[in-house]
């Protein structure tokens, strides 16, 4: 493995973030805040270091599947530790383990977040903050591999790593062209919903920061109550109806707009994934309805904005859903689990994944009935590989493996059970939110250090896709 | 400029130093903002504070001077209350000269009013009757506008040791500011000269290396040097002169 052909593509990672951060800065500057020379101080720091591999190493075209891995896990890893350096050095609620969480949280899109007074930070750090879940939300190595002049082969070899091989069954381009219609829809999206939220009534600054959280389902909010804040109910359903389109498959959004044969109307996946949505949200909204919480338009709002916050993976809050029926939370809690599509900006299990999985479980039903059948095996009319069928299954054993043991962990730390079990898979499905003393209108300023420090390695599981890290691992001992 | 050896060397502390003069920068600047708040907390809260104690501790002479004068000590109330009463002025310029925070002209005004019916009761009389022995007249009148002054005081006092507190808050963070950078550049440079020392090694040592290699491996029947340098800098300038060199001597020997 090429160490410098690593530190170059960092480079770029590094040069990307500072481009961020200096126009968070500019903010600062504008409004006079304290935040100017932290966000400044950390932009030069990734102009400094994004330097050197200029001066060292040539342009590099082929890339090999392991330096691909490892690309794509440092990237992240790199970004994290850039993006805790304006927490850190700003100081306030922003601790060294709280710096590395909000920064984890940002990137990997969760979302949670330990501070208690959100409208305390400067809007230059509240920037930095949204613009985190933007850079993280598509990836940013797919941002790097745009901007890449000489990198046909890289391009290839990272985009096989950095996005699954179930997701580019919707994605009928070249490498190229799934990374700028991933780039197109994502920028799209954003700068529509920007617009749409200030015709609501929304500030610009507020419009900005609260479209880059939607489109990359993160859920930072720029106020203490999130979305509860503004009260509104246009603003809900704009929200809404954003979440639902960012955890959509960013491909077949492409294919809709532009009037492809693949779009969301065709594939089947999309509409089982939007019937499921339509089904949570219906029981929860009877359910709170019906148990005298909300009046019935009232329900349908608030029920429908957290089944497609928390099922998008988003994690926004338009109300405090601790203090909803049990009913109600098993619900939520099955689409913290479920998580939005591939191809979307979610992270987590993704909805494809348990799709697949009912669809195996029916294959061997078939063969256990019939030994010798050949069964087809498709989705969206694409066939599954029995490789890719049984990887699957494989991920979701260990996606299941790795909450069980966090939540152990957090007990471990006296974290109570409800709170360790909600916060272990909100943080692995990058959702955000969880219950307990991490609900839809708290955070997680409570965790012990340690317990902070494991679920933050659950966002990078749960981001990364676990097998990519574990793959990366097995590769750092050299067995792989 | 990418190609030369010097230049690439010569970049590579360039970015060392600026990291370390951006560093140290940003520590000037935000220690300049901490001087500042020292300065604020010295100049806007501290000085007022300290007048404040000392009007409350001027009209409690005053006090103590009546209850002299109702005790019969005339003579001796009328001078400590004098002094008092030229104490209290005095420091309460100080405060007056000295506004700083949000709303803080009311409390003096305050002062003002409440000291101005406190010493109406007492400038004129005490030079004019006799109040041995009359405590009607103390409870009546000095007692409740001495009370009513001293609160006035206070509130004064209060305002600036909350802004005092608010500054000290800021005067933390703003020193942690002024620290991170440098923490941050210790680590950066750490980080950087690790990987400066990849670099140099990876794109010079192991040349040199090998081209030492190369020459020690070299046989009588070679043409040119075995070597596998693809800079195109000094280095593989140095490789081409020695293999031109080399066939110099192998044409020269033929």
């Amino acid at each position: 493995m090429r160490t410098e052909v690593i530190y170059k593509f960092l480079s770029y990672v590094l040069l990307f973030n500072a481009v961020f951060l200096f126009i968070a800065a500019a903010i600062s500057l504008f409004y006079n805040e304290s935040s100017a020379y932290p966000l400044m101080f950390s932009g030069f720091i990734c102009i400094i270091f994004c330097a050197l591999p200029f001066i060292f190493v040539d342009n590099i075209d082929d890339i090999n599947f392991n330096e691909g891995i490892a690309i794509v896990v440092i990237s992240w890893l790199t970004t994290c530790i850039i993006g805790m350096l304006p927490y850190l050095m700003w100081g306030g609620e922003f601790s060294l383990i709280n710096s590395w969480f909000e920064s984890v949280s940002g990137y990997t899109t969760t979302g949670s977040s330990i501070l208690n007074n959100i409208e305390g930070l400067p809007k230059g750090l509240l920037f930095w903050r949204s613009s985190t879940h933007w850079i993280g939300g598509v990836g940013v190595i797919i941002f790097v591999l745009l901007i890449l002049p000489h990198a046909t082969s890289s391009r290839l070899t990272i985009l096989n790593t950095e996005i699954n091989e179930l997701s580019k069954a919707n994605f009928k381009f070249r490498a190229k062209k799934i990374i700028q219609v991933l780039v197109i829809v994502y920028v799209g999206l954003t700068a529509l919903q920007t617009v749409a939220l200030i015709l609501a009534g929304m500030n610009s600054f507020d419009a900005i920061n609260h479209s880059f959280a939607t489109i990359a389902t993160g859920g930072f909010s720029t106020k203490n109550s999130s979305l509860a804040y503004f009260n509104s109910e246009i603003i809900d359903y704009i929200v809404i109806f954003f979440m639902i389109l960012a955890g959509i498959h960013f491909g077949l959004l492409f294919g809709t707009f532009t009037g492809r044969r693949e779009n969301i109307f065709k594939s089947k996946v999309v509409k089982i994934f939007l019937l499921v949505l339509l089904s949570g949200v219906i029981l929860v909204s009877l359910k709170l309805f019906f148990s005298g919480t909300y009046n019935f338009m009232d329900s349908i709002r608030y029920g429908a904005f957290q089944v497609i916050s928390l099922g998008t993976t988003t994690g926004f809050a338009n109300a405090d859903s601790f203090a909803w029926p049990p009913f109600t939370h098993i619900i939520l809690i099955y689409f913290t689990i479920q998580c939005a599509m591939m191809g979307s900006t979610s992270g987590g299990l993704k909805f494809d994944r348990i799709y697949l999985f009912f669809k195996s479980l029916k294959k061997q039903l078939t063969l256990i009935k019939h030994p010798k059948a050949i069964v087809s095996f498709k989705m969206n009319n694409i066939h599954i590989s029995d490789h890719l069928e049984t990887m699957t299954l494989v991920f979701i054993i260990l996606y299941i493996f790795s909450f069980f043991v966090t939540t152990v962990i957090l007990t471990f730390l006296n974290v109570d059970l409800y709170t360790a079990f909600s916060a272990s898979i909100a943080t692995i499905g990058n959702v955000g939110p969880g219950f307990g003393e991490v609900s839809s209108l708290s955070n997680y300023s409570e965790i012990p250090s340690i317990g902070k420090f494991v679920l933050t390695i659950n966002m990078l599981l749960g981001r990364l896709e676990i097998l990519n890290i574990f793959a990366f691992l097995i590769l750092k001992r050299g067995n792989f | 400029m990418g190609n030369k050896l010097k230049y690439k060397i010569l970049a590579s502390f360039l970015l060392l130093v600026s990291l370390l003069v951006i560093a140290g920068t940003v520590s000037i600047i935000e220690f300049i903002k901490l001087s500042k708040t020292v300065t604020a907390i010295i100049d806007d809260n501290y000085k007022t504070i300290e007048a404040t104690k000392t009007m409350a501790e001027s009209i409690e002479r005053i006090d103590s001077g009546i209850l002299l004068h109702i005790l019969g000590e005339k003579e001796e109330s009328i001078k400590i209350i004098q002094a008092a009463d030229i104490m209290f002025i005095e420091s309460f310029n100080v405060a007056k000269n000295n506004i700083t925070e949000f709303n803080e002209s009311i409390y003096i005004d305050n002062i003002t009013e409440n000291y101005n019916i406190f010493k109406s009761y007492w400038i004129n009389n005490l030079y004019q009757h006799n109040f041995q022995g009359d405590l009607n007249w103390y409870h009546n009148q000095i007692h409740l506008s001495f009370i009513n002054t001293k609160q006035a005081i206070t509130n004064l006092m209060y305002i600036n040791q909350n802004s005092l507190y608010n500054h000290s808050t800021q005067l933390k963070e703003k020193s942690q500011r002024a620290i991170m950078p440098g923490i941050v550049s210790i680590i950066g440079s750490i980080v950087f000269l690790v990987m400066l020392n990849f670099f140099i090694t990876k794109h010079y040592i192991t040349p040199i290396t090998e081209l030492s290699e190369a020459i020690k491996n070299f046989d009588k029947n070679d043409k040119y040097l075995h070597s596998n340098i693809n800079s195109k800098d000094e280095l593989k300038k140095l490789e081409t002169d020695i293999n031109n060199l080399i066939t110099k001597l192998q044409y020269n020997k033929i």
